[in-house]
């Protein structure tokens, strides 16, 4: 096999006058694992789109194997064995896992009969190549995520991938899955096909990264050998900033602060049960567990999205009974959820609209209209304090970058002055440098006297933030950490290790 | 093992509920009235049965690929009416393949029309045949006639009457297997094979499964989306012909109001409305069961209204169907995860 090599030269793209990537250059060779960081928007996915063709550079030019390209088309990208995998996986849900993995072989043959043995024969050829086996008969949509995730990297080496780009690949994993995703990868190296992985969780990034590219603003300004590349120096490249002043919170002072909020052997079928903890006013509480642990089911039975079916609630030494959503925001609880996209945000509706969404009664005047200039105040207000970079709070939510729109959602929650904040999840999907404001906001939050539940399986974002982390697993609570008992790779162990003797 | 899975995988199929529920039905209605079970029943309700299969053979395939049409009808009264005009003024006499093939060929420039308009402007399926449901209505009865005609050519008067089988029942009287169930057994095979066998039916699902992914893979949506509409409006037609000449007149306005059967039949097939899924055997059920429901009210003296009540009913479950699945198998799922 001859060494292959993909090298892009001084690549410009901008859109519409803002500079997307600038003088950029880059290779990557035979076998290597690379990985590129950056926070939104510096350039990372241009960068892909650029390498497969989707988009065309204003300038430079891309070397694949000697060959060069002023642009290149996506067809022919894919021939001279550059594969993305793109987030969704692009699986049909509705087809089988056979019928999935050999169906681009059928399209690119020109054939126009169907031969579902060749099919199944092909299939088993494809995951065999990866050293893993899947159902193929299964449906693709009913296939857990990781399992949708080799399906498509099967997919990729089998059309003979010499690069697989894979864009944010472990965002929906477990840490388990995760791991296995990794040996995957080294497995891949071993054959001498190469791995863009474009991350920004970095923990992740110095386990897996030969060499680490970096973006700030469409320049590329780190490329480096990974081996002694420490996780606060990426930080810096990243942001251009020292982080530092952030993640180190407080101690905390919550010996005399009363509980805000008490729960009593909780319980809801199939999801969780006996649930019991007690959360301070100004406490930053900690849930954690795998994907399937019941951490996320726990939260929204909190914010009664699925009512418990057993156990008691009180809530600053009141017994409530939370049935529905309402009932949950007259109690002052606030949630955030984890798929802001769905659950959190009106997308096409302004960023105004959004925020007074869950405060819209205190807006109505005796008429039941909205008082509108008193619906801008407010929302503009939320802007200010939250910092949200946007030119107009008339502008749609999607206008808005990840981080900023996360920032919306808590807005949303703030502006109904919740007494106990449910947190899912918050900082998924958002880079570094507003995770690092939105982690500063929860500290504030706290501090002036509200009760925080975290919902995470972010372990450097717990250990940063909570004052006790409670460990889920099979829906009951297993273990509890207190701040400074616990660190980042013993809570990783805690949470594994109890995946490893709970099922073998 | 590889057996057990495949059983378990039959029964999880809503074409496996379909058929439990034609077997239910079967026991309730023939425990009521014993009459039931004859073969001059089973011919009457596969008469009943052929114009609406085959229509629903011919939507399936835009279901299936992620659309909802409902002008079929409108094209299949217009261009069978229009056929059989024409005909008639030309002092035709032949048999009934001058009808088919006439009216097949419009039914087929009326579907082109539809898949023009989708492709060219990027607009839903719905949307266009909304409009076109309308306009052909009114072109027919504007521009060829609005009358009932009961006039039929010598070649295609008797086809009513053809049988390939006769029986005698005191509940139904003469029944017979009438040969256009040929026509069913034809298309359907046909539709079934184009469907799982050739790379263009397996686009049909593909389409309907994940729209970006399928242009992502290669496909071409607008051919795909041209074949389904044209492939709809021939069948349409075909189904318009045969109704006509069975019932012995040719009307401008037949199935008006009956495409939301057809399309409930299909999804009692086990087919979704967003598309991906659906089968030719699951549709031929949903019609039968629809058939059953009806035959049941005259069997056992039940109230017209229960009628659709029933089917309403049906129709409720199924659409939520993969709804009940799914979490009844995440429950298992569970429980099975949470035993030490």
């Amino acid at each position: 096999m001859a060494d292959w090599e993909l090298r892009a030269e001084n690549i410009y793209k901008s859109f519409g006058g803002v500079k997307a990537l600038d003088d950029v250059s880059l290779e990557i060779k035979q076998g290597e694992i690379v990985c590129l960081v950056g926070e939104n928007g510096s350039g990372k996915s241009t960068m892909i789109k650029i390498i497969s063709g989707v988009y065309s550079a204003d300038k430079g030019e891309l070397i694949i194997n000697g060959h060069r390209y002023r642009n290149i088309s996506p067809i022919e990208s894919i021939r001279k064995g550059i594969q993305v995998i793109y987030q969704d996986f692009s699986l049909f849900p509705n087809l089988t896992v056979a019928e999935n993995l050999a169906i681009n072989d059928q399209i690119s043959s020109g054939k126009k009969w169907v031969n579902w043995r060749e099919y199944r024969r092909i299939a088993a050829e494809g995951l065999a190549e990866i050293h893993v086996s899947i159902d193929l008969d299964q449906l693709a949509g009913q296939m857990s995520t990781a399992d949708r995730q080799l399906i498509a990297i099967a997919k990729a080496i089998m059309s003979e991938a010499r690069i697989i780009i894979m864009d944010e690949p472990t965002t929906a994993l477990t840490q388990k899955e995760i791991q296995a995703l990794f040996s995957t990868i080294r497995h891949l190296k071993e054959r001498g096909i190469a791995i863009l992985f474009v991350s920004h969780k970095l923990t992740e990034v110095k386990e897996i990264a030969e060499r680490t590219i970096i973006f700030r603003n469409g320049k590329k300004v780190l490329d480096r050998d990974s081996q002694g590349l420490d996780i606060k120096t990426m930080e810096y490249y990243m942001t251009g900033r020292e982080l530092d002043s952030f993640w180190s919170a407080s101690a905390s002072k919550l010996k005399d602060k009363e509980n805000i909020l008490e729960v009593k052997d909780l319980s809801l079928a199939g999801e969780f049960s006996d649930i019991s903890f007690q959360l301070k006013r100004g406490e930053i509480l900690g849930i954690t567990g795998l994907l399937g642990s019941g951490r996320g089911s726990l939260a929204l039975s909190l914010f009664g999205v699925t009512p418990p079916n057993k156990g008691k609630i009180r809530i600053g030494g009141n017994e409530v009974s939370i049935k529905n959503i309402q009932s949950a925001i007259q109690h002052k609880i606030g949630y955030v959820p984890e798929d802001r996209i769905r659950e959190g945000l009106f997308l096409d509706q302004s960023i105004e609209d959004n925020i007074v969404a869950s405060t819209i009664d205190k807006l109505m005047n005796k008429l039941s209209l909205i008082r509108d200039h008193e619906k801008t105040g407010l929302s503009e207000d939320w802007i200010h304090r939250l910092n949200i970079k946007t030119p107009s709070g008339a502008l749609p939510a999607k206008s808005l970058s990840g981080g900023n729109q996360q920032r919306v959602v808590l807005a949303k929650w703030l502006a109904n002055n919740p007494d106990i904040l449910i947190l899912n999840g918050p900082t998924v999907g958002v880079d570094v440098g507003s995770k690092a404001e939105i982690h500063q906001l929860i500290q504030n939050l706290a501090e002036q006297g509200m009760g925080i539940l975290l919902i995470s399986d972010d372990i450097p974002e717990l250990i940063y933030n909570c004052d006790r982390i409670i460990l889920m697993r099979d829906g009951k609570i297993s273990s509890e950490f207190e701040r400074g008992k616990v660190n980042a790779e013993e809570l990783n162990k805690a949470m594994i290790g109890n995946l490893m003797d709970g099922k073998e | 093992m590889v057996k057990n899975n495949m059983l378990k995988r039959i029964f999880e199929t809503t074409e496996f509920v379909t058929f439990t529920i034609i077997v239910v039905l079967s026991v309730i209605i023939g425990s009521i009235n014993p009459a039931f079970y004859s073969w001059g029943m089973l011919f009457d309700i596969l008469r009943a049965s052929i114009v609406f299969s085959i229509m629903a053979f011919g939507l399936l395939p835009v279901i299936i690929s992620g659309g909802v049409d409902i002008s079929f009808v409108a094209i299949a009264a217009m261009s069978s009416y229009a056929t059989h005009m024409y005909l008639l003024r030309i002092g035709y006499e032949g048999g009934i393949l001058l009808y088919y093939l006439i009216a097949c060929s419009i039914g087929i420039l009326a579907g082109l029309i539809n898949g023009f308009l989708v492709t060219r402007f990027d607009l839903l399926i719905f949307n266009v045949s909304l409009a076109m449901y309308t306009m052909w209505y009114g072109f027919v009865r504007f521009f060829i006639g609005s009358e009932r005609n009961h006039n039929l050519p010598a070649g295609v008067a008797n086809f009513y009457s053809r049988f390939l089988l006769i029986v005698e029942n005191q509940f139904t009287g003469v029944t017979g297997l009438h040969v256009s169930v040929l026509f069913v057994l034809g298309i359907g095979v046909t539709i079934a094979l184009l469907l799982r066998y050739t790379t263009l039916g397996r686009g049909i699902y593909a389409m309907g499964g994940s729209r970006d992914v399928a242009i992502r893979c290669g496909f071409n949506i607008k051919t795909i989306t041209f074949f389904v509409m044209m492939l709809m409006g021939g069948i349409a037609s075909f189904a318009g012909v045969t109704f006509n000449l069975l019932s012995r007149f040719f009307d401008p306005t037949i199935f008006l109001g009956q495409e939301l059967d057809v399309i409930a039949a299909i999804i009692l097939g086990g087919a979704s409305l967003s598309g991906g899924r659906g089968s030719v055997i699951g549709s031929f059920m949903g019609v039968i069961v629809i058939q059953m429901i009806h035959r049941a009210l005259i069997l056992t003296g039940i109230p017209v209204e229960w009628q659709d009540l029933m089917v309403g009913i049906l129709l409720v479950f199924f659409i939520s169907f993969p709804f009940i699945r799914d979490s009844f198998k995440k429950l298992t799922l569970k429980s099975s995860l949470q035993k030490p």
